[in-house]
């Protein structure tokens, strides 16, 4: 008997997991909000508003490159619309610009992540980085 | 007098230096906002002191139009409904009269702009994006996420209307220099415009380059005086 729910139990388990595989729109969504979480403490510490924190910038850097490299699938042509997805047609237009974009994020954070050693160095290289969520925002990303 | 005034190529002066100096500078500071928007992703501060300098911009066009020459005074250009229906009709039935500063229609157009381009300077310091972290205006952080994203939402709006605003205003000069021949470009480059028969005034008294100077002071201590007050770090 207790077999028999633990058999149900993970097979629920193994549904609701599958089922958040086969969902690239919350998959992505998911890793855009890591972006904004991992780059608020450095978009702070760019301002003044909070100090430098090499930890927190390598952490970040890490999460694009390594995020920017799921992403690239994760805009199959059957995710264009649901889930509150607030991204544009034009992607999918462009599909090849767009996965250049993404491409470029992967490429420009992995050399910050090798260029930034202090916090000059962070000034300097971070900004390049952050430039490429606006970039992409302003043409793929639904104005609210 | 009349006789020396019209004799072929005299010219007359309508737009001083301070005057001309303002026009270009904004007309550099605003492609500057829109290329640092565009190009500048990675450099929030240029887009953010285009901004500034405009804003400074629009308070030194306000008091010199009080202080300035007299093609730049409120007082001598901005007209009644009345006047401005007149002058539109008049150029409809193809025979306008000429002026020598704004003309009705182009005053309404400078109103127009000081206006927007102001509007859309304030609501540039409060704006920024989600979360603020690839740009924010210096007073974003003295209000709400959401006074924030309203900010930025008619941040975009207004630019759209500007655009077009822009594009008329641009629109309406060239067709007056090269349709209708009436120089008002080269007017506002030179300084000077061909002296003629004009209804405001036959030539203008330009405004001090030390009260100019003045000007210019006090709008720069006002913009970033009053960003510093209300709460506002500008960065470099």
């Amino acid at each position: 008997m207790m077999k028999k729910w633990l058999l149900a139990g993970a097979m629920i388990l193994t549904a609701g997991a599958v089922m958040a595989a086969g969902d690239p729109i919350k998959e992505r969504k998911e890793i855009f909000k890591g972006f904004a979480e991992a780059a608020k403490p450095n978009g702070a510490a760019l301002k003044g508003e909070a100090p430098f924190d090499l930890a927190k910038a390598q952490a970040a850097l890490k999460a694009y490159s390594d995020g920017s490299k799921k992403l690239v699938a994760l805009f199959p042509d059957n995710s264009k619309t649901g889930g509150d997805t607030e991204a544009l047609p034009k992607i999918w237009q462009e599909k090849s610009k767009f996965d250049g974009l993404v491409a470029k994020l992967d490429k420009d954070a992995t050399a910050a992540l090798a260029a930034i050693k202090d916090e000059a160095t962070f000034k300097a290289e971070f900004p390049k980085v952050l430039g490429n969520c606006k970039t992409c925002h302003d043409d793929y990303r639904l104005k609210k | 007098m009349t006789h020396s005034q019209a004799a072929e190529g005299r010219m007359a002066l309508a737009w001083d230096f301070p005057t001309r100096a303002f026009k270009w500078t904004l007309v550099a500071l605003v492609a500057s906002a829109w290329a640092s928007n565009k190009f500048g992703a990675a450099t929030p501060n240029w887009h953010k002191w285009s901004g500034y300098a405009i804003l400074v911009l629009i308070v030194f066009r306000l008091l010199w139009g009080f202080a300035g020459g007299s093609t730049a005074r409120f007082g001598n250009f901005i007209r009644g409904p009345r006047s401005v229906l007149n002058y539109g009709l008049a150029i409809l039935r193809g025979q306008p009269v000429k002026y020598l500063g704004h003309n009705p229609l182009g005053a309404l157009m400078v109103v127009a702009l000081l206006v927007l381009l102001g509007a859309q300077s304030v609501l540039g310091l409060y704006a920024g994006d989600e979360d603020r972290i690839i740009i924010d205006g210096p007073l974003a952080r003295t209000v709400s996420d959401a006074t924030v994203a309203f900010a930025a939402r008619w941040h975009h709006r207004l630019f759209d209307l500007l655009k077009i605003v822009i594009v008329l205003h641009v629109l309406a000069n060239v067709v007056a220099t090269f349709v209708k021949k009436e120089p008002l470009i080269q007017g506002m480059a030179t300084g000077y415009k061909p002296a003629e028969r004009y209804v405001d005034a036959a030539e203008a008294r330009p405004g001090s380059i030390v009260a100019a100077l003045a000007c210019l002071a006090v709008s720069i201590a006002l913009v970033f005086g009053g960003i510093i007050a209300l709460g506002g770090k500008i960065s470099f």
